[in-house]
């Protein structure tokens, strides 16, 4: 039971020129599944890890449950931590390796030895407590690091790109697997990814990172739909979002040859950037009030769905189309695309950042 | 059927190519064990029969030879001394050498390029340059002629090497697992103990052996400063049968034999170890 807050955190590694972490401030509840998406070397294993109180901080404070945790060493923390390379001491048989935090804090090791076993067997290591650590496959090493931190049922779980090791089908077992534990414990988790279907699938809240500081926390339905900045809007979304000029005019917008009803603040005149997910295009007929018109230069089928790509062959950037399974388009021919206005996101032209905008009734 | 090759004809070059090898290991093993084997032999002939003829088959066995240098020639204290003296450096040289390398592996601290610098700067002098200082140095602290002197001085000039193998094995743990023991809850001290130390077995091992194959043969330090012969250790045994007109070779050799003996069986029982250590990779 915890809630750990962050606020305005800052971490400039000694000779680093740039804050590795800049001014991030996040709280996260009381049993809620946080986590840190962003690209490699945005800063999330910086904060986590000042969060572990294994980097220090060099602004700013972070508290658990109210206590100011600054300064305050790792292991008075109560948290635990599974590491992307998990960390085994394999020096240790499994028994061990789970067993070696408790044993620091907990002088009965009947105690130790009962609750060490109970967690080896909910997560299936009960044949394996006397192996060491090399002769167990990724999977069960993965395991191992997962009861080792289970075991000493701690106020904090931190993850760090936990299953980036793991081969893909056993990476979805184990997703479904951790959202389980996370609703049994219903324990404070911060998990850190680059992956974005983990965090979308895993995630009460994502916190998308980018350069040291926070872009955008929110759910992750919210965040996919309302991307704060053309760099959510790209970072999420596999493919991701279709980004295209636009101008706002009298009545609304203009996108290429269409005028698109959506009110925004803007002057008439002022540019725009359109934001358009794959999946929200559709091909139409009305080529004078297309969306976007351009040459088919691919068709990729990837069984479930197909992506359709479009090239307007001027200079600007392509565009993706999530279509069905089957789709008429054929390669080279020309197609015009549509969207329901009330899909559109729009972006500053300058600073990528989200505009409002309403749909015109 | 394929036609059968007369193969008791046919030499492949492969096998041309191992046998050459086999022969030059062989000679190469007979050129190096050359001086030990005929050392072996001296041990069990007297000086007189050696005089005669330098170079025959020891025979008549003359195994009271070493029963006699053990009683007579004092080689038990020197015995007990060399393996006291190095015991304890070496046990003194894998701890402080272990948390020195664990320290220089794992920590940035200040000053630590300046400490590194000046320890290592210490293996470019060869001992001759160092032993008359030293020898000053332990007068002047009551340490000459004494165990604890020798100690103290055998952990001085091994010390370098002893951090600089482990320190590039330390390097190679990787930092996760101390990260690991962290949040476990333990302390810095309890993580070299527990995480560290056991982790590095193979290179302490290493250089357990490696330290006591070359403490125990070692002869400049002890030759300058021990000269009481209740002190001495067993490579300076040979001294005893040295005299200023005449060389007592065939008492040398049984010397030498006990002095020898005790090395050559660590080395053949470690040797696996050794390798390994030397060439271990990275740690999972
Ligand atoms: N120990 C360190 N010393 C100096 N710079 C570091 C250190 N660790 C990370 N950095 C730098 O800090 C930035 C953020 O790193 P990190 O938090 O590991 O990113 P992420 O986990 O998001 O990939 C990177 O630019 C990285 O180079
Ligand atoms: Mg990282």
């Amino acid at each position: 039971m915890a809630v750990v807050a962050l606020d305005t955190i800052c971490k400039r590694y000694p000779g680093g020129s740039e804050k590795a972490v800049d001014s991030v401030s996040f709280t996260v509840a009381d049993g809620e599944f946080m986590v840190l998406l962003g690209p490699s070397g945005c800063g999330k294993s910086t904060t986590l890890r000042m969060i572990a109180g294994l980097e220090s901080i060099s602004s700013g404070t972070i508290a658990i449950d109210g206590d100011r945790m600054n300064g305050v060493p790792a292991k008075n923390r109560d948290i635990a931590m599974v590491f992307q390379s998990y960390a085994l001491y394999p020096h240790m048989t499994v028994r061990d390796n789970l067993g070696f935090g408790l044993k620091r804090r907990q002088t009965d090791r009947a105690e130790v030895k009962r609750r060490v076993e109970e967690v080896a067997a909910s997560i299936g290591l009960t044949d394996y407590l006397g192996r060491k650590p090399h002769a167990l496959s990724g999977g069960q090493r993965q395991r191992v690091a997962l009861g080792r931190a289970i075991v000493r049922d701690p106020k904090v779980f931190l993850f760090d790109e936990p299953l980036s090791n793991l081969d893909a089908a056993l990476r979805v077992s184990t997703r479904a697997e951790l959202v389980r534990l996370h609703r049994a414990l219903t324990a404070t988790m911060i998990y850190v990814t680059h992956d974005q279907v983990e965090a979308m699938t895993m995630g009460d809240r994502v916190c998308i990172m980018s350069e040291g500081r926070i872009a955008q926390i929110g759910r992750p339905m919210d965040v996919y739909m309302h991307p704060a900045s053309t760099f959510v809007a790209r970072f999420l979304g596999n493919p991701p979002m279709n980004l295209m000029e636009g101008a706002a005019t009298e009545t609304g917008l203009r996108v290429n040859d269409a005028a698109v009803p959506v009110a925004t603040i803007l002057n008439s005149g002022s540019a725009v950037t359109v934001g358009v997910r794959p999946e929200d295009l559709v091909p139409t007929d009305k080529a004078d009030n297309a969306l976007f018109s351009g040459q088919v230069t691919g068709i990729e089928p990837l069984g479930a769905e197909t992506l359709v790509h479009v090239d307007a062959r001027d200079g600007s950037p392509p565009i993706i189309v999530r279509g069905p399974r089957e789709v008429a388009a054929r390669l080279d021919e020309t197609i015009h695309l549509a969207c329901d206005p009330a899909m559109i996101r729009l972006f500053d032209a300058q600073t990528g950042i989200a505009i409002s905008s309403k749909e015109l009734a | 059927m394929a036609t059968a090759r007369p193969s008791s004809v046919f030499i492949s070059p492969a096998s041309l190519k191992m046998g050459a090898l086999v022969v030059f290991i062989a000679l190469y093993t007979a050129y190096s064990s050359g001086p030990f084997v005929w050392v072996a032999m001296m041990s069990l002939r007297t000086t007189t029969e050696i005089a005669a003829d330098p170079y025959a088959l020891p025979w008549p066995l003359h195994w009271e030879k070493f029963a006699s240098a053990w009683t007579d020639s004092n080689y038990d204290a020197y015995f007990v001394n060399s393996v006291t003296v190095v015991l304890a450096a070496v046990a003194i040289l894998t701890v402080i050498g272990g948390m020195a390398a664990h320290c220089f592996a794992r920590y940035r601290f200040r000053f630590r390029g300046v400490l590194y610098f000046v320890i290592f700067s210490t293996i470019i002098f060869p001992p001759q340059v160092t032993v008359i200082g030293l020898f000053q140095i332990l007068v002047e602290y009551g340490l000459y002629n004494s165990r604890v002197g020798l100690v103290l001085v055998y952990v001085s000039i091994q010390l370098p090497i002893t951090i600089y193998i482990l320190e590039a094995f330390f390097a190679r743990i990787p930092n996760d697992l101390f990260d690991a023991a962290r949040i476990d809850g333990y302390s810095e001290w309890s993580i070299f103990w527990r995480i560290a130390l056991p982790v590095a077995l193979p290179a302490i091992s290493t250089t357990i052996i490696l330290n006591t194959i070359l403490l125990w043969n070692e002869f400049l330090y002890a030759v300058v400063l021990i000269t009481e012969d209740d002190k001495r250790t067993l490579p300076l045994g040979v001294l005893r049968f040295m005299g200023d007109q005449l060389e007592d070779v065939g008492m040398i050799a049984t010397g030498l034999m006990i002095a020898i003996v005790p090395v050559v069986l660590i080395y053949v029982f470690f040797s696996e170890r050794l390798i390994q250590g030397m060439t271990a990779g990275a740690v999972k």
